[in-house]
């Protein structure tokens, strides 16, 4: 794992390279603590700042091939590295490092842009081609590793993480307002999305070829859910899911130094770790976030689960103040707005995942986008028969996907049948499954000042997704959760933006391809789907503790605004000065400071969902802004990485 | 009975109404209202006027905007269904 960056013709002095290279590179030295190196090109800078996982002596970046024409920096793994090596060789290629990396610069030598489809992991990598000056530049299909892009000059710039663009002389920052109303509104970024203006996210499952001052996207997979497995019985399909998780899980082992696991106290971390249990040689490590507010503490389940393995448990405790204390330095490292403060416990938890000595981890996300975990599936799943359903089948059928509302009376069921009447019949086109969802982010939107239509942007990506019109209702929900919730908050924000931050990796086995392709064909098939994940659950129910497997899923969430009111930080001023908001021009100061009013002075119980989130997605925009924008100092030290390699090859 | 209606969902929403959001909008559309705030809602209105609703009535598109809410709870009144802060 490692942080890449660079330029490519940028308007940035010849001089300057190996300054504004090392600054980049400086400025994202937490993802790769053990070596920065970088090449110089007439034009174009290179460089990686690399955690050193396969191959630790010999893989040493920017790579290059032996004639010295490309030269790679690369950020990820591929897990499959050592199949397409073999078939490599038997093409003729020769191998000078048992490294990943030169097995994907080969695999893009020999294959082109065809290779890409072929690599099973997390990555992003540039890759330039000297003699022609074009530069390439790739994303994975899921959107594990990030790759951000700014036109600059004749040029652009790129980097791992958008804070290598601050030691750029000249780069300016600005937050947009109309992709912030989306943000807000969608609760993540669309795929090429990142709030500030001009600078973009390079979509998942995409390269880009920059040749010039011209850029061409090419998508090179697609999210389609085609059932290609043939599975004719439950039975079968339990054996598949044993087996292809066991496989992933197995290449997601391969690792030069210890792999340990996040475990939630959910069924997908536990089968994560069932299986890596197995398949190690070593006794696992085990790391965990436990709350003491009981609302939102699963250390019961997770304290079992590590027992059962027998591993060595690290478990985490996070107070209401650990998360007020933290969360500018997780807002900086994420650079994105967020939804909940749940991505502080994951920065806490990585950096005692590498005071233990682990630098890879697996984890269990993935599971419920692909074997349908959420509750919105299930509730799409309702809302689409909802019409031709009678108000007895409602009640029975609202009673069985909110078991807990027993707890509250029937007077709470029909207010939900309410709702549910309300959202019966599609209004957003194409965004039927979200609707819920989308209509309390317009709650957030209303944050924003001039940003037009939250759900214009979103709207029009689904209308431009191939193939998205004939996806069922739910398929259409997990084409949705792929590409705004997984990619734009769970792998980022509260995944690998956190782990990094610390100089941790983190795998996701139920982001295999074959596994993602086997949910497709076996989901929905033997059951309606109102009990979620429950092949899943079947497959493993043998080795998983009653208490795990029978749980109810519990959206792994943290405390949110009462947290702040509770501690009254002293950033906090961003929101509460007036002065302070005044620098942020974009937001509703009326809203503002209703919104603040209302999260200070109210006791949490009476703070409903879509007001937590607002004003968690304002702290963050708050804080982004300061630290962004206006230039303020970053809330963390930099990290320093030792220089390992520069090549310069530019005429003297 | 208007104003405790239009101050209690001021207060809840974070909102006002005036020119540019009239009485008539409607609060689940505009994203005001949530599944949550909903439920509040309908129990300050009956807490508040000493009647309870149905569970017909509660999923027939009654509660959607100020204006209706407010139409709704006269005719509700009016049938006597009188409480302790009947008008």
């Amino acid at each position: 794992m490692c942080g890449i960056a660079g330029f490519h013709h940028a308007a940035l002095p010849g001089e300057d390279y190996p300054a504004l290279i090392q600054g980049m590179l400086g400025a994202i030295a937490h993802r790769g603590p053990d070596a920065t190196g970088h090449v110089l090109t007439p034009g174009s800078a290179l460089g990686s700042t690399r955690l050193a996982i396969i191959d630790i002596e010999a893989g040493v970046q920017p790579l290059s091939d032996p004639s010295g024409r490309y030269w790679l920096c690369y950020n990820g793994e591929i897990y499959n590295y050592l199949e397409l090596r073999a078939e490599l060789e038997a093409a003729g290629c020769s191998f000078q490092t048992h490294s990943d990396t030169e097995v994907l610069l080969q695999a893009w030598l020999h294959w082109g842009p065809d290779c890409l489809p072929r690599l099973n992991g997390g990555f992003a990598f540039a890759l330039l081609d000297r003699e022609s000056d074009e530069l390439i530049l790739a994303r994975d299909p899921w959107g594990k590793r990030p790759l951000f892009y700014a036109p600059h000059g004749q040029g652009l710039v790129f980097a791992s993480e958008m804070k290598a663009f601050l030691a750029l002389p000249g780069f300016s920052f600005e937050h947009d307002p109309e992709q912030l109303a989306s943000i807000v509104a969608v609760w993540t970024p669309l795929p090429e999305q990142t709030g500030f203006r001009h600078i973009h996210n390079l979509p998942v499952g995409s390269w880009m070829r920059v040749r010039g001052q011209e850029r061409r996207i090419t998508p090179y997979t697609q999210l389609d859910f085609q059932a290609r497995t043939r599975v004719d019985s439950e039975a079968e399909a339990l054996d598949l899911i044993r087996e292809r998780l066991r496989q992933s899980v197995a290449l997601r082992l391969r690792s030069d130094v210890e792999v340990g696991v996040y475990l939630s106290g959910g069924v997908d971390s536990a089968v994560v770790a069932l299986l890596a249990r197995e398949l190690s040689a070593h006794p696992l490590s085990t790391f965990s976030v436990e709350f003491a507010d009981p609302q939102y503490d699963e250390s019961a389940q997770q304290r079992e689960m590590a027992a059962l393995l027998g591993s060595r448990h690290h478990p985490l405790s996070i107070r209401h103040a650990d998360i007020v204390e933290h969360f500018p330095a997780a807002a900086w490292h994420a650079e994105i707005p967020a939804f909940r403060s749940a991505f502080v416990p994951m920065y806490l938890l990585s950096r005692q995942t590498r005071a233990a000595g682990i630098k890879v981890v697996l984890s269990g996300e993935g599971a419920d986008e692909a074997f349908l975990g959420y509750d919105l599936f299930k509730e799409t799943l309702l809302r689409r028969e909802w019409a031709a359903m009678d108000e007895q089948r409602r009640q029975a059928c609202l009673a069985r996907l909110y078991p807990h509302l027993g707890h509250y009376g029937s007077q709470d069921l029909a207010a939900l049948t309410g709702l549910y009447q309300q959202f019966a019949e599609e209004r957003l086109p194409g965004l039927f499954s979200h609707e819920l969802r989308f209509q309390n982010g317009r709650f957030s939107a209303r944050l924003i000042k001039g940003g037009g239509d939250p759900f214009q942007a979103v709207s029009a990506l689904v209308a431009a997704a191939p193939g998205y019109d004939a996806m069922s209702p739910v398929q259409r929900a997990q084409w949705l959760e792929f590409r705004t919730l997984l990619a734009g908050y769970l792998l980022s924000t509260q995944g690998e933006r956190m782990s990094l931050a610390h100089g941790v990796e983190n795998r996701c086995p139920f982001l295999d391809p074959a596994v993602v392709e086997l949910a497709a064909a076996v989901n929905l098939r033997f059951d309606d789907g109102m009990e979620e994940k429950r092949l899943l659950r079947q497959a493993f129910r043998e080795q998983l503790p009653d208490s795990i497997l029978h749980k109810r899923k519990f959206p792994y969430r943290a405390p949110d605004s009462a947290a702040f009111a509770d501690c009254r930080p002293d950033y906090l001023d961003a929101l509460l000065s007036a002065d302070e908001l005044a620098k942020i021009p974009f937001l509703d100061g009326k809203f503002v400071a209703a919104l603040s009013r209302k999260i200070m002075n109210t006791p949490a119980p009476e703070i409903s969902t879509k007001e937590n989130q607002a004003f968690i997605f304002l702290l963050s925009i708050a804080l982004q802004h300061r630290y962004f924008v206006q230039r303020a100092a970053p809330p963390v030290a930099p990290t320093v990485s030792p220089l390992g390699r520069a090549v310069d090859l530019r005429p003297r | 009975m208007s104003d405790k209606i239009r101050d209690y969902i001021e207060q809840q929403f974070l909102i006002q109404f005036d020119e540019d959001f009239p009485e008539n909008t409607d609060l689940f559309k505009e994203g005001v209202m949530d599944s949550f705030g909903y439920v509040q809602l309908c129990r300050f209105l009956e807490k508040e006027f000493g009647f309870r609703f149905t569970e017909q009535e509660m999923t027939g598109n009654i509660l959607t905007s100020l204006s209706r809410i407010r139409a709704y709870v006269q005719q509700k009144t009016a049938q006597g269904a009188g409480g302790p802060g009947a008008i």
